[in-house]
């Protein structure tokens, strides 16, 4: 995303929504216009109706994804003036996050836990959007990929049939790219084969301003906090423009304090060597430093507000207790003081009933089989304690999540080979025990990187096959990403193993979205059977 | 990144489309392709130029095959002179700065021209960054709302390029100024050795009265030449000042970059908010019409006519 400033030396004057642009009548015919659309069928009506009148000199029409026939028909049909000076595809139907995250926004996002016969056309419009998506991310990359999915997600399935469909048939002349000795693979998943990290709380920098205050679009809204200055209350968080942000997005909390604290005592000493002006030397240069001490100062209060907003909310919602609980319950075993733990967090009355709703999620996707008795106890407490809060939300999530509809090995317990892997990290202790979770992707990136993704997990579509280990790997999450996944790619492409990693999901989550989207499901369901 | 153009397809639907759609002007068809083709070069040819104003729009667009491209509006004129004189006095910038490499290599001679041309050059400089920014303020907005939007953009660019060629100028004098003083004070070390020299050596073979008044005369000298020196400080401190009021000036002008408000879609959000705001206001005044209007519908006939006749231009007034 580039900035305005940016824009204004290419000699862009002025930026507007093509709806917005509808409204209003100013003939401008001495600008040129240029369009960036996603070839929707509502974006080409709007088109039609501003060729039909136009309002600028020439119009140069850019889509983010392939343009259908009787789509071009019809813009051509209402270009009865000519304006149109130019028209490409410039593939790029996705939003870019980060260096190696994409995701596509997808505001339905609930769609997933859905069975298709409850609204199919909303389905196949959720499943529409993601194929095109991700074909998007391939023609950009110029790459026809090979395509696997998880096997327990009837979604996943449809998704990579359907992608193939038109990667290989429907439009194989376009992606009829340049063969390479090996394909990339596309793997696409399905959120509910972890849902543990989608409802974890975060420590990392980038993960945890996500989870405590929410990001969206590399923006962070503070206008709820507190007295802030007009400037401050809603700040850009992205690690293109900013060198500190880049390299702490994924160090710990506590490191990140660290940090700031260097930064701040920096930028006093800044600060007060511009306040000792003697000469006018001195002068000329603090005027000439103005402008970057004045970016560095918005920095500065920046991360500042942040973090202090953070520990506010960590203070009172007692959340190193509770985030402990929680990662025992993701990483380690113990049935037994598992149970105790959660039921002394239930009776605690300091805790808010969605971390309460957590922590009996977690037990329950751990512990579902063992000890049944238990878990209805718990189920009973948490009704008791938060009555009216999202009732009947555990079962749910177990209904779509439980152990037997998830691929592979979320709690490292099925795999030989994982349940040996976690005995000798038990043993030799973990650093910081509020990061010690890893999520499945991980795993699975690791299995990638080996050569050992079972085909039993993640069967290939119709006759694909490799042989050798792919260098390029776009992983699909249907139903969205998080940034600890985000973070794990990233850490795992800095360690050069000869394969490029990219994340891109349906959405992007945080616990309150998952919870939303699974609350959105429930309801949904509930009307469907009910009518049935 | 990877693109398709697809200009070709659509330029031969475009085409086919048009010569099936025979426009109402071929009246008189005496048949044949060649009346085709002439009607289509005359939709395109019909375009007629006409000055733009930028108060109302032209009406419901003139008839369905005549698009009139129109004239760019006045305040174009004035960016575009402001982008000129941007652009000479990069061009002097670029010359003071040889000025000032030449005055500071030691010479014979005093240098006064010089000193001149640096003093003329720097006015000049300064001189038109001023007028520009003065005529770039005249490019705020008055009128409608795309229009405004266009005009701040481009004179927020204009003023960055005004601003980085004054901190550039100032950059480039302060250099000067301390090399200047670097040389003077070298120079005058230069002169106390020499006379100490002098001094030693004269003592040794003159008496008082002689190199008393030869110390006299090279220290008058010394006087002359840092009293030059002086002035020529005073005179640069003074156009410093004067940029920094220009620079106050732009600054306001100039986006922070990486802020909040460099952001694009900021930028459209925060227009498409207050169309929002707009229309909430209107339905407000239209629900507080209507709720008026049935209360006193009876009594206040004549007043109810002529209320609703402002309020309706009210309305108009927001569209605006």
């Amino acid at each position: 995303m580039s900035y305005r400033s940016e824009l204004l030396k290419k000699e862009v004057f002025l930026v507007e929504l093509v709806d917005s642009i509808a409204m209003s009548k100013e003939s401008m015919s001495h600008l040129k216009a240029v369009y960036f659309l996603r070839p929707t069928s509502e974006n080409i009506q709007h088109m039609r109706r501003q060729l039909a009148k136009p309002r600028f000199g020439e119009y140069h029409l850019f889509f983010s994804n392939i343009l259908k026939d009787t789509q071009l028909h019809m813009l051509a049909d209402s270009d009865e003036h000519e304006v149109v000076q130019q028209l490409q595809e410039f593939y790029a139907d996705f939003v870019a996050l980060d260096a190696y995250h994409f995701t596509l926004n997808i505001a339905a996002n609930h769609m997933y836990m859905l069975p298709a016969v409850v609204d199919p056309s909303g389905l196949q419009q959720f499943c529409d959007r993601i194929v095109d998506g991700i074909s998007a991310v391939f023609l950009a990359l110029k790459r026809r990929p090979i395509i696997r999915y998880s096997r327990t997600s009837d979604i996943a399935k449809r998704i990579a049939h359907e992608a193939s469909k038109l990667m290989y048939q429907q439009e194989s002349g376009l992606f009829d790219f340049r063969r390479t000795e090996v394909s990339p693979l596309l793997l696409i998943i399905d959120r509910r084969d972890d849902p543990v990290t989608a409802l974890l709380n975060q420590w990392t920098y980038q993960a945890m301003v996500h989870e405590l205050i929410g990001i969206q679009d590399n923006k962070v809204n503070l206008k709820n906090v507190g007295k802030l200055p007009k400037d401050q209350q809603e700040v850009v968080l992205s690690s293109e423009q900013d060198a500190f942000f880049k390299a702490n997005m994924y160090e710990n909390f506590g490191d990140i304090g660290m940090n700031i604290k260097k930064m701040v005592d920096d930028f006093q000493q800044v600060a007060k060597s511009n306040q000792n002006i003697q000469t006018i030397e001195d002068m000329a240069k603090f005027v000439d430093n103005y402008p970057e001490y004045r970016k560095m100062q918005g920095n500065v209060s920046k991360h500042v507000t942040l973090v202090t907003e953070m520990s506010k909310i960590v203070e009172e919602r007692k959340l190193m207790l509770v985030s402990q609980t929680e990662q025992e319950l993701a990483c380690n075993g113990g049935q037994g003081a598992a149970f105790e733990a959660v039921t002394n967090l239930l009776n605690n009355d300091n805790i808010s009933d969605v971390d309460r709703l957590r922590l009996v999620m977690l037990y329950a996707l751990r512990y579902e089989k063992e000890s049944p008795v238990q878990l209805m106890q718990l189920f009973n407490k948490l009704a008791s304690r938060s009555p009216k809060y999202k009732p009947g939300l555990v079962q749910f999530l177990l209904k779509q999540a439980g152990v037997d509809k998830r691929t592979g090995d979320l709690y490292g317990n099925r795999d030989l080979l994982n349940i040996a892997r976690n005995m000798a990290r038990g043993l030799k202790g973990v650093e910081n025990v509020y990061t010690q979770h890893q999520p499945l992707l991980f795993q699975t990136m690791e299995n990638i990187t080996r050569g050992r993704l079972r085909d039993v997990d993640y069967p290939y579509v119709g006759n694909h096959f490799q042989q050798a280990r792919p260098q390029e790997v776009v992983i699909f999450v249907v139903g969205g990403t998080t940034y600890e996944e985000s973070r794990s790619v990233a850490l795992q492409n800095s360690t050069n193993s000869g394969i490029r990693f990219i994340l891109g999901g349906s959405s992007l989550l945080n616990s309150k979205r998952f919870l939303k989207d699974l609350e959105e499901a429930q309801r949904i369901a509930r009307i469907s059977t009910n009518m049935l | 990144m990877a693109t398709r153009n697809r200009i070709r397809v659509f330029q031969s639907y475009r085409d086919t489309l048009n010569e099936n759609r025979i426009p109402f002007t071929s009246s008189n068809d005496s048949g044949g392709p060649v009346i085709e083709m002439a009607t289509t070069s005359f939709l395109n040819s019909n375009r007629s130029y006409a000055p733009l104003s930028t108060e109302d729009d032209l009406g419901p667009s003139t008839s369905r095959d005549a698009f009139t491209v129109g004239l760019p509006p006045a305040w174009v004129d004035v960016s575009e002179e402001v982008a000129a004189s941007i652009h000479q006095s990069q061009v002097k910038l670029a010359e003071l700065k040889k000025c000032h490499a030449k005055a500071l290599t030691p010479s014979f001679g005093d240098g006064r021209e010089d000193q001149n041309v640096i003093e003329v050059l720097t006015m000049e400089i300064t001189d038109i960054l001023r007028k520009s920014e003065k005529r770039l303020q005249k490019l705020s907005a008055s009128g409608s709302c795309e229009d405004s939007n266009v005009r701040k953009n481009v004179q927020r660019s204009l003023a960055t390029d005004l601003q980085n060629l004054s901190v550039e100028l100032r950059r480039m004098q302060s250099l000067y100024l301390k090399q200047l003083r670097q040389q003077s004070e070298a120079h005058d070390g230069l002169d106390l050795e020499m006379n100490e020299k002098k001094s030693s050596f004269l003592d040794d073979n003159f008496n008082d009265v002689g190199f008393t008044e030869l110390q006299m005369a090279t220290g008058q000298k010394d006087e002359q030449f840092t009293a030059e020196r002086e002035r020529e400080i005073r005179q640069v401190l003074k156009s410093v000042n004067e940029l920094s009021q220009i620079m106050k000036d732009l600054s306001v002008l100039v986006i922070d970059q990486g802020t909040i408000v460099d952001r694009i879609d900021h930028n459209v959000q925060s227009v498409s908010a207050s169309v929002e705001e707009g229309f909430k206001q209107l339905q407000k005044v239209s629900l507080a019409l209507s709720c008026f209007l049935s209360r006193y519908v009876s009594l206040m006939c004549a007043h109810t006519l002529q209320l609703s006749k402002y309020t309706c231009i009210y309305i108009t007034h927001y569209y605006k």
